[in-house]
C-alpha cells in the first residue's frame, strides 16, 4: 500500500507557515540570528533560530491557545495548517497522532523551578507545568482535532520527528489508522541551550554544515506536521497527494553516548533499511536531505556513510543541509525537514544550503548552494537523515509522485 | 606537603568526585599516568566535565581544545597548568 | 508470527528479578520510605513517602565504573535489560541477528533535569555538567541499553504518560512483525526525584498521609487519596515464538496484541468521568483480536489509588467486560507504586501463573468505582490476561497476554 502525504504545516525560524519556510529555504538565507525573546545571558554562544511573532491574524488564533506551552502551540498551528492543505476534517477513532519532541513544556518548567528556588519572580503556579510532559504537543494536537485513535509521543532527541513519521507510516500501512497526523515540535529552552554549550557543541557563529571551518551546531525551534493517508483513500476523497512517504529505517550505533560511529556504520544501516522498506536501492536516491548539524563529528561520519551508500555516485547526488537555515530543531527536526523535502518536490527545486562556502572537498559530496538546483518533476527520491544523541538513527524515503 | 603536592591531591579528589569514579581513591591515581585513552580511560565528555569542575574549583577560565589536551594529559600536567594560570 | 516474552527483567521497589517480584506480589506488603525533602520543594501536610528501588543491589549487574555516568533511570533500565537476557537464557553482545530497543517513560530523566536546572538557575549556564546533559534526554536509557547489550537495531523511546508501556509494546511487536529485528527489548523506566515528587503532590496525585502518618495506595478503595510515587524499570525480551522453540528455550508469556486510543474530551491533566469513548475503543480492540470478553480470565490494571483515575478505569473495564462477570482484577501499583514497570511486570507474572496476594491497601470498596480487586484467594493460572491503563490527558492502552511455555 502506498502511503501519501496530503498536507503539510510548519513553524520555523523563518516564520509561521510553509510559505515562509519555503521562501526562506529557497533564498539560501538563514534564520539563525540574535534572539529577541530567548534569554542567552551567561551562555557561551548567542545565536538561535528563534520563531518570531506571527502576523496579526495568526496572533489571534494563537492567543486562543494561551493555556498551552510554546511547543504545544507550534504543534497545533502546524497541524491545523497541514489539515487545511489536506482539505480534510480529521478526527475520530481512525485518526492517530504521532509526535516527536525533546523539550515539550521545559521552558515553562524552567520558570516554575526558577520561582521555586527563588531566582525568578512570581509564585510557582501549577499552570506553568500543565503541559510540561513530553507528550504535551501530540496530546494538544489530538485534542484540537478530536483524534480518538492511537496518540503517541516520541522522545529520542534529534531523531524524534523522524521516528514519529516512521511510526505513523507503519500505523497507516497496517490499517491501525486511516489517517495520521505526524510530526514534531520543540521550543528553545535554557536546559538544552546550556547543555549543548556545556558539551562545546555549539558554533559561536551560524552553523556551517559540511564545511571545513564548521565548529558546531546552531539551535532552533519550531514544528513540522504532515498528514499521512493511504493513497487510494486520498484519491477517493478527491485529495491531491503532495508526495509519498515511501520508507523508514532505523538503527543504533551502540558506540558512544555522544559521538557517532566514525565510519557512520549505524547511519548507513538506517539509510539502507529505509530504502529496503521503500522497495528501493541506493541507485534510486535522487537527493539527500542531510542531518548535517555542523558538528565536526557528525558531518564527518555522515558524509562517510553517504559515500558508502552512494558509492561512485556520491558526487552526483545533490545534498542539502537545512540546519544551516533552520538551526537544529531537535525533536522537530525530522518532521520539519521532511516538510522541506515535500516542498522541494512540489516546487521542483532542491533548495540550497545556507551560506556560500563550498563543502569540505574531502567529504566527496555535492553540496547544493546559491540558487538551488532544479529537480525533474516526477519520481524524485529523497533520503532524509536524522542521527540522535545516544546513537539512535532514523532515515526517511520521500518520493515525488508522477 | 609542597604547594604542588597539595594541588595534585586536590586534583585527584576532584577527578574522582566530578567523574563519579566510585571506589577509587587518590592513592590509586599516579601523578604522571595518562588520564585519557589508556591509563584511566577517560573520554571527551570526561574532559569537558573536568573543565567545568576545574573552572569552579579554582575560579579560572579554560579555553581551547588544544590547551585542554596538553593540560589534561596527567595530574602533574594539570597541576602545572593551573599553577601557570595563577601566576 | 507469534510474539512471546522470553525474558523479563525487573528492578522495582522491593524486587530485583523474577523470583523477588513473585514473592513481592504474593506477600503484597509494600514498604514506602521517606523521600528526600531537604531541598524544600515539598508543601506542608503533603505526601512525604514513595516506593523506591534499593539501588544498592545494582552491583550485581553493573559495575560502578560502567555506571558512573548513567542516570538512575539508565542504571535501572540497563540492569533490567541484562536481567531480561539472562532470564531468556541468552548472552548480551553475543547473540546473532539484530536486537532492537523500545523503551517508554512517563517522566523522563527527573533527577538529572532537576540537577541541571538548579545548576543553571543557581550557578549560571556555564556550570552545567556536560555528562549530566547527555543523560537528560529521554532516550538515554535506551541508548545505554544498546551499548550494554550491543543492540544495533532500531532504538526508540516513547512517552505517552502512563500509557507509555503499551506504546512501547505496540512498537516492539511491530518491529518483529515487520522482520526488521530478531529480538526486541521492550520496557519502561521512571525515576522519582524529590522535585517531581513534590510536583505530583501539588497536583493532588499522591496519597496523602493518613491519621497514623502512613501513606498508602488504595486502588478502588473509598479511602483512596492518590498514588504512591515510585521508581523502577521492567524490561521484557520479545522474540518470535518459533525462534525460541528452535533453540529449545521457554517463554514466560505470549503477547497477543496491543492497542491504544485517546479521548479528546478528557481534561488535559485528568481522566474525566466519561468512560464511553475509551470503552468503545477497548471493545473494538478485543473484536479485532478475536477475543471475546468472556474468555478474559484475569485483568491487570493501572489503578493505584487515585480516585478519579481508578473510577474511570473501573467503569471502562466494567463497561466492556460486563458488571456481573468480572474476572479477578489485579492492581500491581498497590504493591510497587504507580509506574509502567508495575503494570508490565504484574501482567507478565500474571500471565505466567504467578500467585498474587490480597491487594494491599484495599479494604473499603469505592462504590463509584465498583470493582473489588483480587483478595488473595488461590486462582487457577489464567489463559488470557487483559492489561489496561488509563493515563491522565485521555490516553488509554491495553494489551492481551497469554500463558507462556515452561520447558
Amino acid at each position: 500500500m502506498k502511503v501519501v502525504i496530503t498536507g503539510i504545516g510548519a513553524v520555523s525560524g523563518f516564520g509561521w507557515g510553509v510559505e515562509k519556510l519555503w521562501r526562506g529555504l529557497e533564498s539560501g538565507a538563514t534564520s539563525i540570528r540574535e534572539p529577541s525573546v530567548f534569554d542567552v545571558e551567561g551562555q557561551r554562544t548567542t545565536l538561535v533560530a528563534e520563531v518570531g511573532p506571527p502576523g496579526p491574524d495568526a496572533q489571534a488564533e494563537i492567543d486562543d491557545l494561551r493555556n498551552l506551552s510554546r511547543a504545544d502551540v507550534f504543534a497545533v498551528i502546524a497541524a491545523r495548517e497541514a489539515l487545511v492543505r489536506a482539505g480534510v476534517d480529521a478526527g475520530g477513532p481512525r485518526t492517530g497522532v504521532f509526535c516527536g519532541g525533546s523539550t515539550a513544556g521545559m521552558a515553562e518548567c524552567e520558570d516554575f523551578v526558577g520561582r521555586i528556588v527563588g531566582v525568578h519572580p512570581g509564585k510557582p503556579t501549577l499552570r506553568l507545568l500543565a503541559s510540561q510532559q513530553l507528550n504535551g504537543p501530540g496530546d494538544a494536537v489530538a485534542r484540537d482535532i478530536g483524534a480518538c485513535g492511537p496518540v503517541i509521543g516520541f522522545s529520542s532527541a534529534c531523531a524524534s520527528g523522524a521516528m514519529a513519521l516512521g511510526a505513523a507510516l507503519e500505523a497507516v500501512r497496517s490499517g491501525d489508522v486511516d489517517m495520521a497526523l505526524a510530526g514534531g515540535a520543540d521550543s528553545l529552552c535554557r536546559l538544552t541551550y546550556s547543555g549543548f554549550n556545556a558539551l562545546r557543541s555549539v558554533d559561536p557563529g551560524v552553523c556551517r554544515p559540511f564545511r571545513r571551518e564548521r565548529q558546531g551546531l546552531s539551535l532552533g525551534e519550531g514544528a513540522g506536521m504532515l498528514v499521512l493517508e493511504p493513497l487510494d483513500r486520498a484519491v477517493a476523497r478527491g485529495a491531491e497527494p503532495l508526495a509519498e512517504l515511501a520508507g523508514y529505517g532505523a538503527s543504533c550505533d551502540a558506540y558512544h553516548m555522544t559521538a557517532p560511529h566514525p565510519k557512520g556504520d549505524g547511519a548507513l544501516a538506517a539509510m539502507k533499511a529505509a530504502l529496503r522498506d521503500a522497495g528501493l536501492e541506493s541507485l534510486d536516491v535522487g537527493a539527500v536531505n542531510a542531518h548535517g548539524t555542523g558538528t565536526p563529528h557528525n558531518d564527518q561520519s555522515e558524509s562517510c556513510a553517504l559515500r558508502r551508500l552512494l558509492g561512485e555516485r556520491a558526487l552526483e547526488v545533490p545534498l542539502t543541509a537545512p540546519k544551516g537555515a533552520l538551526g537544529h530543531v531537535l525533536g522537530a527536526a525530522g518532521a520539519l525537514e521532511a516538510v522541506a523535502s515535500v516542498l522541494a518536490l512540489e516546487c521542483g527545486t532542491i533548495f540550497p544550503t545556507a551560506g556560500s562556502t563550498p563543502a569540505d572537498p574531502d567529504f566527496g559530496i555535492d553540496l547544493v548552494l546559491d540558487e538551488g538546483r532544479e529537480m525533474f518533476r516526477g519520481k524524485q527520491t529523497w533520503i532524509s537523515t536524522n542521527f540522535a544523541f545516544g546513537g539512535a538513527n532514523a532515515a526517511l524515503v520521500i518520493r515525488g509522485l508522477v | 606537603m609542597t604547594q604542588q603536592e597539595l594541588i595534585r591531591e586536590r586534583l585527584k579528589k576532584l577527578i574522582i568526585e566530578s567523574l563519579n569514579l566510585e571506589g577509587m581513591t587518590p592513592e590509586m591515581i599516579e601523578n604522571d599516568a595518562p588520564l585519557f585513552g589508556d591509563g584511566l580511560g577517560l573520554d571527551s565528555v570526561d574532559a569537558l566535565e573536568l573543565v567545568v569542575a576545574l573552572e569552579k574549583e579554582f575560579s579560572i577560565r579554560i579555553e581551547g581544545e588544544e590547551t585542554t589536551r596538553e593540560a589534561f594529559a596527567s595530574v602533574s600536567a594539570m597541576a602545572a597548568f593551573i599553577d601557570g594560570l595563577n601566576e | 508470527m507469534k510474539v512471546v516474552i522470553s525474558g523479563l527483567g525487573v528492578v522495582m521497589p522491593g524486587a530485583w528479578g523474577w523470583d523477588e517480584a513473585e514473592s513481592l506480589f504474593s506477600a503484597a506488603d509494600p514498604k514506602p520510605v521517606d523521600i528526600d525533602r531537604s531541598a524544600g520543594y515539598h508543601r506542608e501536610g503533603g505526601s512525604r513517602k514513595a516506593l523506591l528501588v534499593d539501588s544498592g543491589r545494582m552491583g550485581e549487574w553493573l559495575s560502578p565504573m560502567a555506571a558512573r555516568r548513567m542516570s538512575q533511570a539508565s542504571r535501572f533500565a540497563v540492569c533490567a535489560s541484562l536481567m531480561a537476557f539472562h532470564d531468556a537464557g541468552l548472552k548480551p553482545q553475543s547473540e546473532e541477528g539484530t536486537t532492537a530497543v523500545v523503551m517508554g517513560t512517563t517522566y523522563g530523566a527527573a533527577f538529572v533535569t532537576e540537577k541541571i536546572l538548579r545548576q543553571i538557575l543557581l550557578e549560571g549556564p556555564e556550570s552545567v555538567s556536560p555528562a549530566l546533559f547527555t543523560e537528560s534526554v529521554a532516550n538515554a536509557p535506551a541508548a545505554q541499553i544498546a551499548l550494554a547489550v550491543g543492540a544495533k537495531g532500531a532504538n526508540t523511546t516513547v512517552t505517552q504518560r502512563q500509557a507509555s508501556v503499551i506504546a512501547a509494546l505496540k512498537q516492539g511487536v511491530g518491529l518483529l512483525m515487520r522482520g526488521v529485528a530478531d529480538r526486541v527489548l521492550v520496557g519502561v523506566v521512571d525515576e522519582m526525584a524529590p522535585l517531581l515528587h513534590s510536583i505530583l503532590d501539588r497536583f493532588g496525585g499522591l496519597a496523602r498521609p493518613e491519621h497514623n502518618g502512613a501513606e498508602v495506595g488504595r486502588p478502588f478503595d473509598a479511602r483512596g487519596s492518590g498514588w504512591m510515587g515510585a521508581d523502577g524499570a521492567a524490561v521484557t525480551l520479545l522474540e518470535p515464538e518459533d525462534i525460541v522453540r528452535r533453540r529449545g528455550g521457554s517463554f514466560r508469556a505470549r503477547v497477543l496484541g496491543a492497542g491504544m486510543a485517546f479521548d479528546p474530551g478528557a481534561p488535559r491533566s485528568g481522566w474525566g468521568t466519561v468512560p464511553g469513548p475509551r470503552a468503545k475503543a477497548l471493545r473494538a480492540f478485543l473484536v479485532e483480536n478475536a477475543v471475546s470478553p468472556r474468555v478474559i480470565d484475569r485483568v491487570v490494571c493501572s489503578a493505584g489509588g487515585l480516585p478519579e483515575a481508578d473510577r474511570l478505569e473501573a467503569r471502562m473495564i466494567r463497561e466492556v467486560l460486563g458488571d456481573g462477570s468480572l474476572p479477578p482484577v489485579l492492581a500491581p501499583a498497590a504493591s510497587v507504586g504507580n509506574h509502567g514497570a508495575a503494570l508490565l511486570a504484574g501482567s507478565v507474572l500474571a500471565a505466567a501463573g504467578a500467585t498474587f496476594g490480597p491487594t494491599p491497601g484495599f479494604g473499603v470498596p469505592d462504590r463509584e468505582a465498583g470493582i473489588i480487586p483480587h483478595d488473595g484467594r488461590t486462582l487457577p493460572a489464567p489463559e488470557t490476561v487483559l492489561m489496561t491503563v488509563c493515563a491522565p490527558g485521555g490516553s488509554a492502552g491495553w494489551a492481551l497476554m497469554a500463558r507462556g511455555l515452561e520447558v
